[in-house]
């Protein structure tokens, strides 16, 4: 696999093209020459495709086009371009497991294929918006999950009276403030080298993250850091630096990235193949030891529309069948947590991303907009629905889907936001109140009803 | 509509000739960005088409906004924009949208790109004697740029000469309320909305 250097030396001095006709004359005409080519089509009536040819077809889509638009350097203007041997080759060789944490609660994260009966990495919180007063009962509560095997901290925007702002001071401390509490939480909950494998969300400049990663505030290289690409497939030096600075420390990097279904890829078939795509981006520019992916419908805003089901299992299933390596997804409900609409729509997109081969995370209430709205409980659902649902197929996956949608779909459009842990927990014993006990119990029993079993 | 600048120009080129540039533009052109922006609405069409259509007008108006002033006529527009992402935000996708649907509706459009500070905003406008400065963030991070540009303006004395406009994934209506913007849309076509709005109460004013 080419060195990273050698990125470095492309994003230096690779093709000078200006980010329009990167956007305009390379990457969406290929990505709808790629989607005729390869005739793949999308069946939103079968949102969760059981067929392998489909899905190696937008593999190869996805090496195609990597191969013709590489990674755009906004920073430099230039293309990191690589022939198809060094993609084929860094598919080949790059890491297929990632090891996170330390101790006994050390993990090792592998891919898996479609149909696989192993269970999925469970990785459980969320790093969306969440106030000083209940960060780290919260990241407590995660880790108070057993079957959790990974955790995410939360993102902390305000230091004192003071809201954060991108690349400030500001986002400096707060960096590491989110990172004490990460780690003082998970030592309260009795699993204190737990993998914390979503640095720095409370920073999104290289230069904070960067500093708030010195190991006096509690960063270990067993954590894991992720870097995110800008739509689409497009970097810059910020997170270069990133991934200069973790390469040097021997630390896990995360490839993340986001494909927009009707952004720059277009339709659900250009969003699969360029969903596809980012895992070469992944290991070849970022050197990823892990993945993290989450696709996002435009309008409405979340990933629980068929389209977009279809599009996280039938990419999913491309990585998985010919990649293998540690790849997770992240999903977007339109309902808040704390409603039994928030139930029904993870549990049809776990449906689909763990058929998939997929290691899952909770899905994000509500777009992730409401500060404290994503709930310790919405992590629990996650860990059993991943060993209850241990071993479900594509096709067994698709008839739950399909009468998950019957319950949701229509309400999608003016869904509930949700409630916030405040309003939900005692914050005092961090147990969720009597009231949203009840309500998850009667989303279990429906959703047993459809075919989904908890453990 | 297909969103091929090279043939609208070419079109733009040969129909110029025997048809008045203006009539082409109300008639023709308009009614058919007016097409793509609802294909866009409703799901029918995604962003690269909507682009793809941007490009095809851009392309044919720099052949047909010469020919129409040279007649001594002008075109009607719903208002004037400067529209951007702030300051150390670099998510473009969003603001391209509601560039394009505020183009398709009619609106002059000066994209003046990413990453955005407060001077810059403001420098466009003043230069392009604008209604509307529109800014984009994408991160909760970014959100109180928005609320620089607000400041700076009234910084300088000028907050009341322009509508400001903001937007974005994490931004709502309660933000927009905070740091004082006159309008605020969910949607990209909420957006556009809006800005016809303001546009209309600015000019009853």
């Amino acid at each position: 696999m080419i060195s990273f250097l050698d990125v470095l030396d492309r994003a230096a001095n690779g093709p000078i093209v200006s980010v329009k006709d990167y956007d305009m004359k390379r990457f969406i005409p290929k990505v709808q020459e790629m989607v005729k080519k390869y005739k793949i089509k999308c069946d939103p009536k079968n949102p969760s495709p059981w067929d392998d040819d489909l899905a190696d077809r937008v593999y190869q889509a996805a090496m195609d086009l990597y191969v013709d638009v590489g990674t755009y350097c906004t920073d430099t203007g230039r293309v990191i371009q690589f022939t198809r041997d060094e993609v084929e080759q860094a598919a080949y060789e790059c890491p297929k497991e990632a090891y996170f944490g330390e101790g006994p609660d050390r993990v090792v994260f592998r891919g898996r294929k479609p149909d696989s009966p192993e269970i999925p990495h469970c990785h459980v919180g969320s790093g969306t918006d969440t106030t000083e007063e209940v960060a780290l009962k919260m990241v407590e509560a995660y880790g108070r999950i057993t079957k959790a095997k990974t955790v995410s901290i939360p993102s902390v925007t305000w230091v004192s009276h003071l809201r954060t702002s991108n690349a400030s001071p500001l986002e400096t401390l707060a960096g590491i403030y989110a990172m004490r509490v990460g780690r003082e939480g998970l030592r309260r909950a009795g699993r204190p080298g737990m993998g914390i494998i979503n640095h720095m969300s409370s920073c999104a400049a290289g230069v904070s993250t960067i500093a708030a990663s010195h190991p006096e505030f509690g960063a270990r290289p067993s954590d894991g850091w992720l870097v995110a690409p800008h739509a689409e497939l497009k970097i810059n030096y910020s997170s270069l630096n990133q991934v200069a600075f973790l390469t040097s420390w021997g630390a896990n990097i995360g490839q993340e990235a986001g494909p927009i279904l009707g952004g720059y890829a277009g339709g659900p078939e250009g969003t699969a193949v360029v969903t596809t795509a980012y895992a070469f981006h992944g290991i070849l520019v970022v050197r990823a030891t892990y993945h993290l992916t989450y696709p996002i419908q435009m309008i409405p805003v979340c990933s629980t529309t068929p389209n977009m089901l279809w599009v996280m299992s039938t990419s999913s299933q491309a990585i998985n069948r010919n990649l293998r390596v540690p790849y997770y997804a992240l999903g977007y409900a339109s309902a808040g947590s704390a409603t039994k609409q928030y139930f029904y729509e993870a549990a049809a997109y776990l449906c689909a991303i763990q058929s998939s081969g997929m290691g899952i995370e909770d899905v994000h209430p509500n777009k992730a907009v409401l500060t404290n709205g994503a709930l310790p409980i919405d992590s629990e659902f996650t860990c059993a629905f991943g060993h209850g649902m241990a071993g479900i197929t594509r096709k067994e996956a698709n008839t739950i889907i399909l009468k998950l949608l019957d319950m949701y779909l229509d309400k999608i459009k003016d869904a509930p936001k949700g409630k916030t842990v405040e309003q939900t927990y005692d914050l005092t014993t961090m147990k969720p109140k009597e009231e949203l006990v009840a309500l998850y119990n009667e989303a279990v029993k429906e959703l047993k009803n459809v075919g989904v079993s908890l453990k | 509509m297909e969103g091929d600048a090279v043939e609208a120009s070419q079109l733009a080129k040969a129909a110029v000739e025997k048809i008045d540039p203006l009539e082409l533009v109300n008639e023709g052109m308009t009614p058919a960005m007016k097409a793509v922006g609802e294909k866009f609405g409703c799901g029918e069409i995604y962003l690269p088409e909507m682009l793809q259509a941007t490009e095809a007008w851009n392309e044919a108006m720099k052949i047909l906004k010469p020919k129409i002033l040279e007649k001594g006529k002008k075109l009607e527009k719903a208002g004037t924009v400067v529209i951007g992402t702030v300051q150390t935000d670099i998510h473009e996708i969003g603001k391209n949208i509601v560039a394009s649907l505020m183009t398709a509706s009619g609106f002059e459009v000066y994209d003046v790109g990413v990453d955005v500070p407060a001077a810059k905003f403001v420098e466009r406008a003043e230069e392009v004697q604008a209604d509307i400065i529109a800014a984009s963030a994408i991160m909760t991070t970014t959100m109180p740029f928005q609320k620089d540009l607000i400041d700076y303006l009234k910084a300088n004395g000028i907050r009341n000469k322009y509508l400001i406009m903001v937007g974005g994934g994490v931004v709502n209506q309660e933000w927009a309320n905070r740091v004082g913007a006159d309008g605020y849309g969910e949607l990209a076509s909420d957006a556009v909305n809006v800005a016809k709005s303001l546009m209309t109460e600015r000019r009853k004013k």
